[in-house]
């Protein structure tokens, strides 16, 4: 009799048990197919987009300078952001994914910016290889994604295919024709590379520094965590920079520091502990944050702004340039003050050392009155350096508007070139 | 004695229902100085207060925003006082003589992640709905959302909650870098959510609640920090089965990651 009962409740689980393992799996199947259905959606959606990306950019080899072009150049910049976009979200080999969009972003702005060449001639030559080249990637994108767009694959065997070591479709070699193509079409221009240069602080010529230098230096700007240094490595061969990183462990502060090889110089600084209850008053931690800045050598900059949060304040400073006293806002030093005792927990003046090179410029006066609408009102007025869309340093009337909506007062940043009066950037400030 | 004891009464009768009858005030104010960028719940008072008055429209969130800057000067200019956008002693009393401010109503609203205002002469019990609301206590760069700070803080959660804090704002510098990188996506979560990038994704451990390191870790890189040096990728060079990723040029190691070009 017991058997019989234990026979039968074995029984009744396994069903249970049969019918719950078969719903999952077909809610699985289902989320497959749901999923391989939307990538093949964007991935056709792209193929098509990209026909049409071809077809725009020979539009704009049809003509000189006229209405027809402007539309296809804006037509170029929108679908060459739209299958970016499309691109991103795929699953694709990554290293393809990564030339892809950049050949993608690089096409869309400079059509964008065709406008301001200065030789008309430069756009045909450039456009006419730019198609010859997509329309070689076209053929190869089809062949690429044919699997998955025709169903030939499911998600699965999609996957094994890219992480496969033999891969029977050659991305790697799809990657390294796009990234020549933009080599070759697009090459960086004078700014853009100037600006990556100083993004890999290589023009850095000042002389280098021991380990035994650098520790100093942290132990001159930081004495009350540098105490006990756990480490010091060199950074890797591959960085563009050499840089010393620092770690320590001071009684109850953990953190690092990387102080470049070149010249000693701080990039990034943080400290972690735990903190108290009490808040200094802002005034108080500001007047320490300057004299911190002053006293480490930071003398050409000033106070930007400042954010409170649970246990610290972040302060931003920028330096000001002497012959228009104007800010500087690539070259700008971020502070991490704790609200407990108004210790200076993290320091990044990555962006600081790599002092950017400013052009004077000539300054328009104009009547703000008649450059914006009547509803606005500028509150401020201040020059600064302010970086374009090419990358270059402008200087630029740096404008602090509102206007009313409804009921509420909007805050917005406008800066305004100062030679041409473009507007480079506005920003909403909350 | 009779007289004495009626007296007494009287007088404790006559404080008593005027302390009934005053609109409930607290003095909740701290001693500081409040200015643009400042947090907290005397910032939230502050808020509160200005809408009682309707010298402010905005959200009751506790941040010190340019809304309640133009708010504060316009009611000192109102109130004949100099008119500098901070809440100094001074304008605290004035703010606090012309106006009421029911702290319970406010926090309790703000706890239950309501949509409330807090505007004098209409009961506040209609000036609530339910939902949609709610305080963070984060302060960020105007260019950056909360949901980016979410997103991110998941991210790093998932991918680096066993490293050090350090290696946890590295992570978050690596999705601004490629933010910023013409070969990623233009957004946080198109960053986040890109396939094949991030590991958590793929595993959802990026749904995991994130802890507040992770979220600190965060606020950093959103404020500037990048101890990455410029990383666009990172791997475990333990785990990773990619070949394609040993062949990038190496910048660090934190921990257990290998941050690279």
């Amino acid at each position: 009799m017991i058997m019989k009962r234990i026979l039968f409740v074995l029984s009744y689980a396994l069903v249970v048990v049969s019918v719950y393992a078969y719903t999952k799996h077909n809610e699985s199947e289902k989320l497959a197919i749901m999923l391989s259905n939307e990538y093949a959606e964007q991935m056709a959606d792209a193929s098509a987009k990209l026909e049409e990306l071809d077809s725009a950019v020979k539009q704009t080899l049809l003509f000189n300078h006229s209405d027809g072009s402007k539309k296809a150049r804006d037509d170029i910049w929108r679908l060459s952001s739209d299958i970016k976009k499309s691109v991103a979200s795929l699953p694709l080999d990554t290293s393809f994914s990564t030339s892809w969009m950049n050949y993608l972003g690089r096409i869309g702005n400079y059509a964008k910016e065709a406008d301001r060449l200065e030789n008309p001639d430069e756009y045909y030559k450039v456009m006419a290889q730019a198609s010859k080249n997509l329309g070689v990637m076209r053929d190869e994108w089809m062949v690429a994604t044919t699997g998955l767009i025709d169903r030939q694959y499911s998600m699965d065997e999609w996957m094994k295919r890219l992480d496969a070591s033999n891969p029977d479709f050659d991305w790697s070699h799809m990657g390294s024709s796009i990234k020549q193509f933009t080599e070759t079409d697009f090459p960086l221009t004078a700014s853009e590379s100037d600006a990556m240069k100083k993004r890999e602080l290589r023009d850095i010529d000042d002389a280098k520094v021991t380990q035994a230098e650098a520790v100093d230096r942290f132990k001159t700007l930081f004495p009350q965590v540098s105490n006990d240094v756990i480490g010091v490595e060199m950074s890797k061969p591959g960085s563009p920079y050499p840089f010393f990183h620092i770690r320590f462990a001071d009684g109850e502060s953990i953190g690092y520091i990387d102080i470049t090889e070149k010249g000693g110089h701080v990039l990034s600084y943080l400290a972690e502990r735990p903190f108290g209850k009490t808040a200094l008053p802002f005034d108080d931690l500001r007047r320490t944050a300057e004299e911190f800045l002053k006293a480490a050598g930071y003398k050409d900059v000033v106070y930007e702004e400042s954010r409170e949060n649970n246990t610290s304040w972040h302060m931003v400073f920028v330096r000001q340039e002497p012959f228009y006293g104007a800010k500087v806002f690539s070259d700008v030093i971020h502070l991490k003050i704790a609200k407990d005792t108004g210790d200076i927990i993290g320091l990044d003046a990555s962006e600081y050392i790599r002092k950017e090179k400013l052009h004077r410029q000539s300054i328009k006066k104009t009547d703000w009155k008649e450059f914006f609408h009547k509803d606005v009102q500028v509150v401020q007025e201040e020059l600064a350096y302010v970086e374009n869309e090419r990358l270059e340093q402008r200087l630029a009337h740096y404008l602090k508007v509102i206007r009313d909506e409804n009921g509420h007062t909007g805050t917005y940043n406008v800066i305004v070139d100062t030679e041409t009066l473009d507007v480079i950037k506005t920003e909403k400030l909350d | 004695m009779k007289k004495y004891l009626l007296r007494i009464m009287a007088i404790a009768l006559l404080l008593g229902s005027a302390y009934a009858t005053s609109p409930i005030t607290s003095d909740a104010f701290s001693a500081r100085d409040l200015a643009r960028g400042a947090t907290g719940d005397d910032v939230i008072e502050l808020q509160a207060r200005l809408q009682y008055i309707s010298f402010y429209n905005g959200k009751i969130d506790g941040k010190f925003g340019y809304g309640t800057y133009w708010a504060l000067r316009n009611f000192q200019e109102k109130y004949g006082l100099p008119v500098d956008g901070i809440a100094g002693s001074d304008t605290k009393k004035k703010l606090t003589s012309v106006t009421s401010y029911d702290e319970k109503f406010v926090m309790d609203n703000l706890r239950a992640g309501n949509q409330f205002t807090h505007y004098g002469g209409t009961p506040l019990a209609a000036q609530v709905k339910r939902g949609g609301g709610g305080r963070e206590n984060y302060n960020l760069p105007s260019k950056f959302s909360e949901q980016d700070l979410r997103l991110m803080a998941n991210a790093v959660y998932g991918e680096a909650r066993g490293e050090p804090y350090e290696g946890q704002v590295a992570v978050a510098a690596v999705i601004l870098n490629r933010v910023e990188h013409p070969d990623f996506p233009d957004t946080v979560s198109g960053v986040i959510f890109q396939p094949l990038a991030f590991t958590a994704v793929a595993d959802g451990q990026i749904w995991l609640e994130p802890n507040e390191r992770a979220r600190e870790a965060v606020l950093d890189a959103l404020n500037g920090w990048d101890p990455s040096e410029n990383a666009i990728y990172y791997f475990n060079p333990i785990t990773a089965t990619s070949e394609w990723i040993w062949s990038r040029p190496q910048i660090k190691k934190i921990g257990l990651h290998i941050f690279c070009h």
